[in-house]
């Protein structure tokens, strides 16, 4: 009886939770006269979806926040990985390096937005998914050196010690030894770095064009002045959490997996 | 050869504080030697410091006549067996043993033959494609041995590499070392705070406090002549009963008065210890050489038994008299009732005097 109340109260609030995100896919598939309408489905049609593409130019909306996502993270990892393994190994910096690392995610981003964009727009980085790129690798560079950090702590550090004494070098052993055994670390810090670039909106607004705009821009400026296009809202909603909840699956499975599996005891 | 000399190292953490102060130990080719201390006594820092993975702040360290104090770890053709194994999990045992011999490039099927000799011995043949989340503790502990043998290193230097095991696991890993020890014949430092396995698998051994030797000597040999009273405690379970005693020297007795055991010296202890008459002493008896039965030069008292550890094959007895508590190791079929009173003998003839203030052990010929 009290697991089934527990069970009950569980339904409820996962209900609560999804509901929302489950009316936004219904809107999606209905016609936009329905859009509004109280039955769940009166009729299903891919209008929506098809609109989205075909007149609004959702497509090149899409692969610019994959370019930009995917770029900036890559360009990120590498040092943020150095990055936080010297924290974590040498305390490089000591306590101040760490806290001007922490310090500068708590800047509200708008505070940055200007002085970029007028730095941006000397140097002509400004409609480019170059210059998003950058920023991106910039905003995800402080973040991710803070979690791989936590995750190199976590690394026994005789497993270093094995592998030097075994004949690899300081290098050798980060190389063969760390990143590998980091990996679970290293892909859960990537999606975190991907999911807060593709999700970004201020700096993709301020400093792109109608060529380089984002999901998030996109999804804004179908807010005309014709009123809120919400069936077009959400199709293109839908498709933008898709790459989000693969994500979460996978940082899930990652965060889950021991970090330093029967290595040590 | 490939002998170990440590010359006045130390491991200086600033302000003032030391891990290690000018340790001087020179192991022989071959050898077996145990650093053996309480934590935090700089037994670890010390293996680290031959090893090379913790900085040698001054001193030189030299293995096989070559000075190695400030090499990189891979330089130093040392093996390292560490307290949590430090297996790398991603790689199968076969790949864990591989490792270090990839990183010296030695030939292939030298790699596989070695692997393979090393798996016999250990016994590891069923489990070289597992991966080491896969395997037991004990499993794992062979597996970083294999990968120490494997190497075929100058030097084995082992960090508390049986602590993580279970009693009787630990007991037949004892016995393996010291047989594998015998086959490989490298010199080995082995670190400790079990003084079992220092008695039991040490040529030497070597005990630390604070940063500093205290003593180092065969097992036995310290056992029996303790330099002072921490290597009299530390090297024993129960620790070697302690009690401030006095000597009187008189007509040509000397008689001792240490709490409830009052009595004169034997001969031979009595030409050692007279000069020492009237000085703040410490008189030692290990929970041994407190019989239950007389015997010649023992001395009786009597006592009030207030703990008793039936073990098995012995027991365990605290007894209290003149406000002194004393361990003794006693027969299985003596078994007191706690509250009872007994009489003890206390073996003068393995007796061990103490200087009271410095804890110093009096000189004693052989």
């Amino acid at each position: 009886m009290r697991r089934a109340l527990s069970h009950l109260g569980l339904i409820l609030a996962v209900v609560i939770v999804i509901f929302p995100i489950l009316w936004v896919f219904r809107t999606s598939l209905v016609p936009p006269q329905e859009s509004y309408s109280t039955t769940i489905l009166p009729s299903v049609t891919l209008d929506n979806y098809r609109a989205l593409f075909a007149e609004k130019n959702f497509g090149r909306n899409y692969l610019n926040s994959l370019i930009v996502a995917i770029l900036s993270v890559v360009v990120t990892m590498p040092l943020a990985a150095m990055t936080g393994y010297a924290f974590a190994r040498f305390r490089t910096g000591g306590g101040l390096a760490r806290f001007a690392t922490l310090a500068s995610q708590m800047l509200p981003p708008v505070a940055l937005a200007l002085p970029t964009f007028m730095l941006f727009r000397g140097l002509g980085l400004t409609n480019s998914l170059t210059g998003l790129t950058i920023v991106y690798a910039a905003i995800n560079l402080p973040f991710l050196t803070w979690i791989l950090m936590g995750f190199f702590e976590a690394i026994p550090e005789d497993l270093e010690g094995a592998a030097m004494t075994d004949g690899a070098t300081r290098w050798g052993a980060f190389w063969r030894v760390v990143l590998p055994v980091a990996a679970p670390g290293i892909m859960a810090a990537g999606v975190l770095g991907f999911i807060l670039s593709w999700n970004e909106f201020l700096f993709a607004l301020i400093l792109g064009g109608s060529n380089t705009a984002t999901v998030p821009v996109a999804l804004a400026s179908l807010q005309t002045s014709n009123g809120v296009q919400i069936s077009n809202v959400a199709a293109g909603v839908s498709l933008a959490i898709l790459p989000l909840m693969i994500a979460a699956k996978f940082i899930q499975k990652y965060l889950v997996e021991g970090l330093s599996f029967g290595s040590v005891k | 050869m490939s002998e170990i000399k440590l010359n006045k190292i130390s491991r200086d953490y600033g302000q003032g504080i030391f891990g290690v102060h000018d340790v001087s130990l020179e192991i022989e080719t071959g050898e077996f030697m145990v650093l053996l201390g309480p934590s935090g006594c700089g037994k670890s820092t010390t293996l680290r410091m031959i090893a090379g993975l913790e900085e040698t702040t001054s001193g030189e360290i030299s293995i096989a006549g070559r000075d190695v104090t400030r090499l990189a770890p891979r330089e130093r053709n040392v093996a390292v067996v560490f307290q949590s194994y430090a297996l790398y999990p991603h790689m199968s045992v076969r790949e864990n043993m591989r490792f270090g011999m990839k990183m010296r490039k030695t030939p292939l099927d030298e790699q596989d033959a070695r692997i393979a000799r090393a798996a016999e011995v250990l016994g590891l043949q069923p489990y070289l494609d597992r991966k080491p989340a896969a395997l037991s503790g004990g499993q794992r502990q062979r597996v970083a041995l294999g990968r120490a043998i494997v190497r075929e290193p100058d030097v084995f230097l082992m960090d508390e590499p049986l602590s993580n095991l279970d009693a009787k696991l630990r007991g037949e890993m004892r016995q393996e070392l010291v047989r594998l020890h015998r086959r490989v014949g490298k010199t080995t430092v082995f670190v400790t705070h079990d003084h079992v396995e220092a008695m039991t698998m040490g040529d030497r051994i070597c005990i630390m406090r604070n940063g500093c030797i205290e003593q180092v000597g065969a097992p036995l040999e310290v056992y029996a002549r303790p330099r002072n009273t921490f290597v009299a405690q530390f090297l024993a379970a129960p620790a070697m009963n302690l009690v401030p005693a006095t000597l009187t020297a008189a007509a040509g007795a000397v008689t001792l008065s240490a709490g409830p055991i009052v009595g004169p010296l034997p001969a031979r202890e009595a030409a050692l210890y007279a000069p020492a008459a009237g000085r703040a002493l410490l008189f030692g008896l290990r929970a041994e050489d407190i019989l239950t039965q007389p015997r010649p030069g023992a001395q009786p008292f009597s006592a009030v038994v207030t703990a008793l550890e039936a073990l098995g094959p012995e027991n365990l007895i605290v007894v209290e008299a003149e406000g002194q508590a004393l361990s003794a190791r006693v027969d299985r079929h003596f078994l007191p009732r706690i509250g009872a009173e007994v009489t003890l003998h206390a073996d003068l003839a393995h007796m061990h005097l103490f200087d009271a203030a410095s804890g110093d052990a009096l000189a004693r010929e052989t």
